[in-house]
């Protein structure tokens, strides 16, 4: 089976500032992959990458069967996105983007068919409403909408819970979850150890632009458990988090 | 909020400005009635191409509708070039509002094919005031610098073309505003409501437009980035 995402290689520089430093990660069809890292670690321009946002300096990406850097726009019809802020044409209204953007996905939609979508996320009296009129959580799950409304195999979200509350959270999750049983591969970054925990099958650690281990949560908490300075962050027994920790530091980022 | 005030902006103005140029007894100093058509219909543009447009891609770069947009299958060209249509299909909407309250309540009425050429010549005006507002937009980052001095362009582009044909302060400033790019487009719009005949400073006026749009959108697509920060 083809993995839904390899990249290999993958270097990203602004100017003199190396952001991604040759990163390899493979994300299976099927799998939710997390990207775990500090403020500043890399993972938006990775993510920037991948999405064809930017050029990078070196590396190869594979989605599904198609290179992205040869086939930029066969590659993203391939790939949904959600970026870690965005926002929608301000004169539009929320049924005039999903048209909009179905059509820029080549998908054709009823007026039925576009309230039905609505519906789903439980923003059907907001129709009529613009994108920036929603609440945090409702742009949360329109924002998703959009990303998904071509239904790709393989889902790109950057900081996707960041600014919610919890409700809005867990119903993320569950979307998330439910995306991954309609078979669809999921790539996310987050800092929330909790939210690894909780959804991720395999997370990688990743910090001034490299990858430093990969793995489930579970083991990577069973690889890591008796490094001493695991054992100095943990306070009981070995989290996700003190694990993170150890390997990124205690110093502030931005 | 910001929508409707430059909407208000972008076709009260121009009207507001057709209709007080023809009050006080000092009209006919500023120049005919083609005159003050043409200055309304320049203010239009500036409105629409130079500030309206610079101020949305600004707008929408900041809040990350373009990245957005990038990320889909649809080529990168076609999401400036759908920008560019949109504010083409506005002056288009303002030419013919101005034009028609000018039939009615000015008393200028133009044969036909005039109203051809002056609608022509607008929208040859809006890839100036497009392509300046492109040039804007590629040099400038910031949307909150634009938002604090974007509505002062007014004065460049359009204080400088009253001049063209006072030699009240000096013939360099007439010499300026006449080869300004509002200033050539006033010459144009004169010319193609008939009110004055085609002559060599038309040619000129012509010539200079497609430089300014040129040199513009040269300057404004080479050094544009999608992103602010
Ligand atoms: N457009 C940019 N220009 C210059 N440096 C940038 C740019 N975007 C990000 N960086 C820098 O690259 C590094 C990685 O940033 P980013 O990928 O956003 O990290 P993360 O998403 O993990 O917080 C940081 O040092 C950041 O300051
Ligand atoms: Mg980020």
């Amino acid at each position: 089976m083809i993995p839904a995402l390899r990249v290999s290689g993958l270097r990203v520089a602004y100017g003199s500032i190396v952001a991604v430093d040759s990163i390899d990660l493979e994300v299976r069809e099927g799998e939710i992959y997390g990207l775990l890292g500090p403020n500043g670690a890399g993972k938006t321009s990775a993510l920037s990458a991948i999405e064809g946002l930017l050029r990078p300096a070196a590396g190869d990406i594979v989605i599904g069967d198609v290179d992205a850097r040869a086939h930029p726009l066969q590659a993203k019809a391939q790939l949904g996105v959600q970026l870690q802020t965005t926002s929608f044409h301000s004169s539009l209204t929320l049924v005039e983007i999903v048209r909009l953007y179905a059509g820029l996905y080549g998908v054709t939609l009823t007026s039925a068919q576009i309230r039905e979508l609505l519906g789903q996320i439980n923003l059907q009296k907001e129709a009529s409403k613009r994108f920036r009129e929603l609440s945090g959580g409702q742009q949360q799950r329109f924002s998703l909408l959009i990303a998904t409304i071509h239904d790709p195999a393989l889902v790109l979200l950057d900081e996707p819970t960041a600014g919610l509350d919890p409700q809005a959270r867990r119903q993320l999750w569950d979307r998330i979850e439910r995306f991954r049983k309609e078979g669809r591969s999921i790539l996310l970054t987050t800092h929330s150890m909790e939210e690894a925990q909780a959804v991720c099958d395999r997370v990688a650690i990743m910090d001034h632009g490299k990858i430093l281990t990969v793995g489930t949560p579970a083991a990577l908490i069973a690889a890591h458990r008796d490094d001493p300075q695991v054992r100095q962050a943990a306070h009981g027994p070995v989290t996700l988090e003190d694990v993170f920790i150890a390997l990124t530091g205690r110093e502030l980022r931005d | 909020m910001r929508t409707s005030l430059s909407l208000v902006l972008t076709f009260a103005l121009p009207l507001i400005l057709l209709v007080a140029t023809g009050l006080g007894k000092n009209s006919a100093a500023l120049g005919g009635t083609e005159f003050r058509i043409s200055l309304a219909l320049t203010v239009g543009l500036v409105s629409i191409g130079t500030v309206g447009y610079s101020l949305a891609i600004a707008r929408d770069r900041d809040t990350g509708v373009f990245q957005r947009l990038r990320v889909t299958p649809a080529p990168t060209w076609t999401i400036m070039v759908s920008r560019w249509i949109v504010q083409l299909g506005a002056v288009l909407v303002m030419a013919i509002v101005v034009l028609v309250v000018a039939a009615l309540f000015v008393g200028v009425t133009l044969p036909p094919q005039d109203y051809l050429f002056t609608v022509l010549v607008a929208l040859l005006g809006s890839a100036v005031f497009l392509s300046i507002g492109q040039a804007i937009v590629g040099l400038i980052a910031s949307a909150d610098t634009l938002n604090a001095a974007g509505r002062l362009l007014y004065v460049p582009l359009i204080g400088l073309s009253l001049f063209g044909d006072t030699d009240r302060l000096g013939t360099t400033v007439e010499l300026v505003s006449r080869w300004s790019p509002g200033g050539c487009l006033e010459t144009l719009l004169s010319a193609a409501m008939g009110a004055t005949p085609w002559s060599g400073q038309l040619w000129g006026a012509l010539f200079a437009s497609f430089g300014y749009t040129v040199v513009f959108a040269v300057i404004g697509i080479r050094w544009f980035r999608w992103v602010s920060h």
